[in-house]
């Protein structure tokens, strides 16, 4: 009960509002959550359509000012969606080391470097990877391990 | 062939919850029956009200079945406009039955005084001196509905985040939380948490229970619905008068800075734009009417400032309460009471008019607009409004839509005063009282009362109507309707 409750309250912070940045957005809108969306582009927030009730922040990320905007500090997941593995580190960083928030998870698409970040304890989604197996399966079948 | 299906899909969503705010409007019929046990002498008057709810019960029940068909998906804007105006349209006819039913108004009448109920406007056409606890307390009641505003009672209660296009369309767009069904329920904390402190404090200052509890209503709903003919001259008060004014002034304050405000954030919450601009305003006015006109009516400065401030409160935040008569105001004052009412109150509260927001950004565009003749041809500039929710950068297309509303205001309120000129009233009086109709302010130099022509009602429920849900809504979900219902034609 108790960690259902603790589910409804989520405030989830998402950086970028790109393709996946807002799909996700829309998603944990529907959801009931309390989403906040940050991107530099107002363009952007086009994309989050009429099923998204949060806030929008049209701002640069990697400065604290606009995290903090975001109330970055009471958050208790911070997704980071742009399209720079470099600036997703960053602001990941940021969001667990000086805010210490719960869940930080970052999107990522350079393989080779998921193996630094999870030392640092963030989670990371990697599409690469996740495409690449998922088209292996396809071609050989999912018997083999990865 | 899809797009026949499509239709038939969303309108039976939009049918369901239509059907669900008439079950709600069915259970707040109710609500004065719990004044049974102290009034029991009024017993006699309880099928007025149980009649109508049990219609209202059923027939929303009937409608709400239409919802189960379809599964959970999201409204748009369109669909929540359509939603809105069919919710309103049917809300008022449940709300004039117990009127009309006890046979005390006409079909006109009763209607009208369910608009002006709903809208929280104030006009009456109700002889408070000879109605019964029961119907005083349903006209409250009304302004409280009204003043939440269905949707977003709605909202709060059963939609959930589908329903942004629901809020947006009852010009509500101010997002106090990131979440929509949080949002409406904090506004409904904090409108019944005035209400309540109100109701306190109008009992602590002597007024009976009865009084209090509608008066406190009626003002931060910013209604006006008053149970004294007089209104709240009635008392007498200074402190009646001075609780009456802060719940007004409450009443007229945008729901998000509200929020600014109560957590503790009293630098930022002065430096919202719209609060500036309104105690700007009300600074410049009331020594003004106060000086060139009250001050020799009312023998003393001093009383000539208390009406003023009182007067102009009342009309600014659209809410109608008064304490005199305007029958011996001059020319100015009543000029500048149409002024002040044109103007309304602040956006995103339960206020009326063409808003403080907006003549606030108009105003503010035209000083931009002179100082760039000042500056170098290729300056930047960055022109902002101070908004509960922080810097909010003016681009030229909210000025258009800004300009545009106003545009659209003054002309109903152009063809409303035609309409009363030519049932032969003063261009004064048909001025004021338009004004306090499309405002959904309430206040009244006489042309409205129970022996008004019927046309000059109707125009008058029209206006408040149109005033209260901000025009675009009314327009664009009929234009809808006409549309679907001719392509729905042309496929038979």
């Amino acid at each position: 009960m108790m960690n259902n409750r603790n589910k409804n309250d989520e405030y989830i912070v998402i950086v970028g509002c790109g393709r996946l940045g807002s799909h996700l957005a829309r998603l944990l809108s529907k959801a009931r959550k309390s989403v906040v969306v940050i991107d530099k582009n107002e363009g952007a927030f086009h994309r989050l359509g009429d099923d998204f009730s949060g806030f929008t922040i049209e701002a640069d990320a990697i400065e604290i000012d606009s995290l903090l905007q975001a109330k970055i500090n009471k958050a208790d997941v911070v997704v980071t969606t742009t399209n720079d593995d470099n600036t997703n580190i960053l602001i990941a960083q940021i969001a667990k080391i000086i805010y210490k928030v719960p869940k930080v998870i970052a999107r990522l698409f350079e393989p080779s470097r998921q193996q630094v970040y999870e030392e640092l304890g963030i989670e990371t989604l990697c599409p690469t990877i996740l495409s690449a197996i998922e088209l292996k399966n396809i071609i050989v079948g999912d018997k083999m391990e990865v | 062939m899809l797009y026949t299906e499509l239709i038939k899909e969303r309108y039976q969503l939009i049918v369901g919850y239509v059907g669900t705010i008439i079950i709600g409007i069915g259970f707040a019929l109710l609500l004065p029956l719990l004044l049974l046990p102290v009034y029991s002498q009024e017993a006699n008057e309880t099928a007025y009200f149980i009649i109508p709810s049990l219609i209202a019960i059923c027939l929303g029940y009937v409608m709400r079945r239409k919802l189960k068909c379809v599964k959970e998906v999201t409204l748009t804007l369109q669909e929540g406009g359509v939603i809105v105006l069919l919710a309103w349209i049917s809300a008022t006819i449940f709300c004039a039955m117990p009127f009309i039913i006890s046979g005390k108004l006409n079909f006109t009448q009763a209607v009208f005084e369910a608009v002006s109920g709903l809208t929280t406007t104030g006009l009456s056409v109700v002889d408070v001196t000879k109605t019964s606890h029961i119907f005083l307390m349903w006209r409250s009641i009304m302004q409280f509905i009204g003043g939440a505003g269905l949707a977003v009672i709605m909202l709060s209660a059963i939609i959930g985040p589908h329903g942004l296009g629901l809020y947006n369309a009852e010009a509500r767009s101010d997002k106090l939380l990131p979440n929509v069904a949080k949002s409406t329920k904090l506004i409904m904390i904090i409108y019944t948490g005035y209400i309540l402190s109100g109701i306190i404090l109008y009992i602590l200052a002597g007024m009976p229970w009865f009084d209090a509890i509608n008066h406190s209503i009626a003002a931060v709903s910013t209604g006006g619905f008053s149970t004294r003919a007089e209104s709240i001259g009635a008392y007498n008060s200074l402190s009646i008068e001075l609780i009456t004014l802060i719940l007004m002034i409450l009443g007229t304050i945008n729901f998000a800075a509200h929020y600014v405000l109560l957590k503790g954030q009293i630098k930022k919450f002065f430096q919202i734009g719209e609060i500036r601009f309104m105690f700007f305003l009300l600074a410049f006015i009331v020594p003004l009417v106060a000086f060139f006109s009250l001050t020799r009516l009312y023998g003393s400065i001093s009383q000539g400032i208390r009406v003023a401030i009182f007067e102009l409160t009342s009309a600014l935040s659209t809410t109608g309460f008064s304490t005199v008569g305007y029958t011996n105001w001059n020319g100015f004052a009543i000029f500048m009471m149409i002024v002040v009412m044109l103007i309304g109150g602040g956006a995103g509260s339960t206020a009326g008019g063409i808003k403080q927001y907006r003549v606030y950004v108009m105003l503010k565009s035209l000083v931009w607009n002179i100082k760039s003749y000042l500056l170098p041809k290729n300056s930047v500039r960055q022109d902002y409004v101070v908004r509960p929710d922080g810097k909010f950068y003016v681009s030229s297309e909210h000025k258009i839509e800004t300009s545009n509303f106003i545009t659209l205001y003054i002309l109903t309120y152009i063809i409303g005063i035609s309409i009363l000129l030519i049932h032969g009233y003063s261009l004064q009086d048909a001025m004021f009282e338009i004004a306090s109709s499309l405002g959904t302010v309430g206040l009244s130099v006489g042309v409205t009362s129970a022996d008004a022509p019927s046309m000059v009602l109707w125009t008058e429920s029209f206006g408040m109507m149109l005033g209260r849900l901000e025009f675009f809504v009314v327009f664009f979900a009929s234009m809808k309707i006409i549309k679907d219902i001719k392509f729905m034609i042309k496929r038979r």
